[in-house]
């Protein structure tokens, strides 16, 4: 009797194993149409047009170069670009222009406010959408197809806080930063995280994302007796900020986000300018000793006239992140956003990417200080658990 | 406290720049060109492409922006004034409101979105007293609004040409019988403008870098200087300018740098409240 139970039961196990071979949903990757049809939507016009272009220049840069090598398994890729322009409604419209072409996958914008006003629309539907929009609760709107692969400003809103008491030994910061999502979400944070290292800034100042002039706020933190500048902003009202604490014979150690060692503003700056200044974020590629990183940056560069800074890279690793995860699970959305929430240890130009509970994978900031005009790469630093 | 005085006067003398060379065209044609700040930017950029790009010297570069732009000036009025001239006011003002975006977009295609920065033509260490930094970019941005105010009023009330551009603004149909060369004369205006437009944006590129999105903001605040000064009224204008950089360089520092934009138009409102023809009005503030 007890043979006979295990011989059945062997026999209905092959028979379920030779099913499970068979079926294409279990063992084969759902196949791709041809080509692949891919989405980005990203400020290439108004005032952001300088960050937007950035996650033009990875995306296109790493879909032609994949053209270039035949696609994925023999597929093309086909990139249809929405200009969102500055407003949140237009980034919403260009997202509905991108949902006709039913795209697999879509590249968000690294402007916040923009995937706020997105994301629902993405989610309804169910497009797994990658964004490096910076602000920290992007990922925390509850949709499980958004995934983050740029780092954000509560990892920044720790770290800079926490560099600048303990490794500079500096407690009376004053911290000046673009009021506008990016930087008084992040100046927020970085009030709280001070807060818990026992330092108080002395003064908190702000300025609107069009202002040029940042003398009022620059001599404010300097009356009030700060041993310590952080700051948050864009590369080009970042360069005003140092250029007029020059001018205005202010000395203090400055740190901010990546913006200080950002080639756009580096290049507007004197070496005298520049120098000692340190930088938290995504790792830029000018820093790197890898010959093979050096040359990219410079094809980048040559290509699109824009030197590529840390968005570009995290816009370029995202796309090959999504060539290896077809390649494996072919261009099912579900399967992809499946294989994106299970990322593990992928490794990209210059980080590994590894997705939380959230879907935030990128974990690995640079902490970067300025020789001159040259920024150079003190060590890289991880998010607090990974 | 001496610092603020000074770089508030340095802002407010840019702004007092850009209402000059909206104040030359209104005071003309009675237009108000919103796409005063987005003409600032193509003289910031054009003087970047001698100076910077093809590495001319300073004084040359200073030179053909200014022609290229009083040219600039001539084809915005082709295409922009004269189809509507005639039309109700607001629509020549909404095509000019167009045409700022157009030229934003066009400078976005041409230079990119990278700011740049352009050398001062002044070079020197700053002046300091009593703790005070003037640089001297900043002394020059102070020299070059006086001698345009002067060469301005000069050109405006000395001058045969001026005369009729003030004749051509109080009545252009009795301006055309009595023979002045109407067309002439409002094509001196935008070319005038315009070339103001295109210093300030020389003045402002050392100082503030150059980008496509940057005259905006400045062609707004050029605009709110004219109406505190009152429309129309040059030195009006001036003093307006420096008031409004004085306003938000010390509000930005003893009230609160969030509400800096915010500062402009509250001056404004609370100008035009208690001076509805704001601060030195005349009567054609009432065409505004």
């Amino acid at each position: 009797m007890l043979v006979l139970l295990r011989a059945s039961i062997t026999g209905v196990s092959a028979i379920c194993l030779a099913f499970a071979s068979v079926s294409p949903s279990a063992a084969e990757p759902a196949s791709c149409p041809s080509p692949i049809p891919l989405g980005l939507t990203t400020a290439l016009t108004g005032n952001t047009a300088l960050l937007g272009t950035q996650a033009r220049s990875g995306v296109e840069f790493a879909v032609d170069e994949i053209n270039a090598g035949g696609g994925i398994n023999g597929k093309k890729l086909a990139l249809a670009t929405e200009d969102t322009g500055a407003s949140s409604t237009d980034s919403l419209n260009a997202m509905n222009r991108i949902l006709e072409g039913k795209p697999l996958v879509i590249f968000g914008s690294m402007i916040s406010p923009h995937v706020f006003a997105q994301t629902e629309v993405v989610t309804k539907s169910g497009t797994p959408f990658l964004v490096g929009a910076t602000n920290a609760k992007v990922t925390s709107q509850g949709s499980k197809w958004l995934f983050r692969t740029h780092v954000h400003d509560g990892q920044l809103a720790d770290l800079i806080p926490e560099y600048l008491v303990k490794s500079l030994k500096k407690t009376k910061p004053g911290i000046i930063a673009v009021a506008d999502d990016y930087g008084l979400g992040a100046s927020r944070g970085i009030q709280a995280s001070l807060a818990k290292l026992n330092a108080t800034p002395v003064a908190v100042t702000s300025y609107a994302p069009s202002d040029k002039d940042m003398s009022a706020q620059l001599l404010e933190i300097k009356d009030k007796g700060a041993d310590s500048l952080i700051v948050f902003g864009r590369p080009a009202d970042v360069t005003l900020v140092v250029k007029q604490m020059s001018d205005l014979g202010i000395k203090l150690t400055t740190i901010g986000n990546s913006s200080l060692v950002a080639q756009t503003a580096l290049n507007n700056l004197t070496a005298a300018e520049a120098d000692g200044a340190y930088a938290i974020g995504g790792m830029i590629p000018q820093t790197s000793t890898d010959p093979k990183i050096l040359d990219w940056a410079k094809r980048v560069q040559d290509k699109y006239k824009v030197p590529a800074d840390n968005f570009a890279v995290s816009y370029y690793d995202t796309v090959y992140l999504l060539k290896s995860i077809i390649e494996k699970v072919g261009c099912d959305k579900a399967a992809i956003r499946d294989a994106l929430a299970t990322t593990k240890d992928w490794k990209g130009m210059l980080i590994s990417y590894q997705a939380d509970s959230l879907g935030d994978l990128a974990h690995t900031l640079g902490v970067y200080r300025n020789k001159g005009k040259t920024p150079e790469l003190t060590g890289p630093i991880k998010e607090s658990g990974f | 406290m001496g610092q603020l005085v000074v770089n508030g006067l340095a802002l407010g003398s840019i702004y007092a720049l850009v209402a000059l060379g909206l104040l030359l065209i209104f005071n003309t044609v009675q237009i108000v060109n919103f796409a005063q700040g987005q003409l600032l930017m193509l003289g910031a950029f054009i003087g970047i492409s001698c100076a910077v790009t093809h590495e001319l010297p300073m004084a040359a570069s200073w030179a053909i922006t200014m022609v290229a732009m009083a040219l600039v000036g001539v084809v915005f009025m082709t295409l922009v004034y004269f189809p509507l001239r005639g039309r109700p006011a607001f629509l020549v003002i909404l095509t000019t409101i167009a045409m700022g975006i157009v030229l934003e977009n066009l400078a976005l295609i041409i230079w990119g979105p990278l700011p740049v920065s352009l050398p001062s033509p002044v070079s020197g260490p700053p002046l300091r007293f009593a703790g005070v930094v003037i640089s001297m970019h900043q002394l020059f941005i102070f020299a070059t609004l006086a001698v345009i105010l002067v060469l301005q009023f000069l050109f405006l009330t000395r001058t045969r040409f001026g005369i009729l551009m003030q004749a051509t603004a109080q009545d252009l149909h009795t301006a055309r019988l009595v023979g002045i060369p109407v067309n002439r004369t409002i094509a001196v205006a935008f070319a005038l403008g315009t070339v103001l437009s295109g210093i300030a944006g020389l003045l402002v590129a050392p100082i503030f870098l150059a980008e496509p999105t940057m005259g905006g903001s400045l062609g707004l605040k050029g605009f709110v200087v004219s109406v505190i000064g009152g429309f129309g009224n040059l030195p009006g204008a001036v003093i307006g300018g420096l008031f409004l950089g004085l306003v938000e360089t010390f509000g930005a520092r003893y009230i609160s740098s969030n509400f800096r934009d915010a500062y402009a138009f509250i001056v404004m409102i609370t100008v035009l409240i208690a001076w509805p023809r704001g601060l030195f009005g005349e009567k054609s503030s009432e065409k505004v």
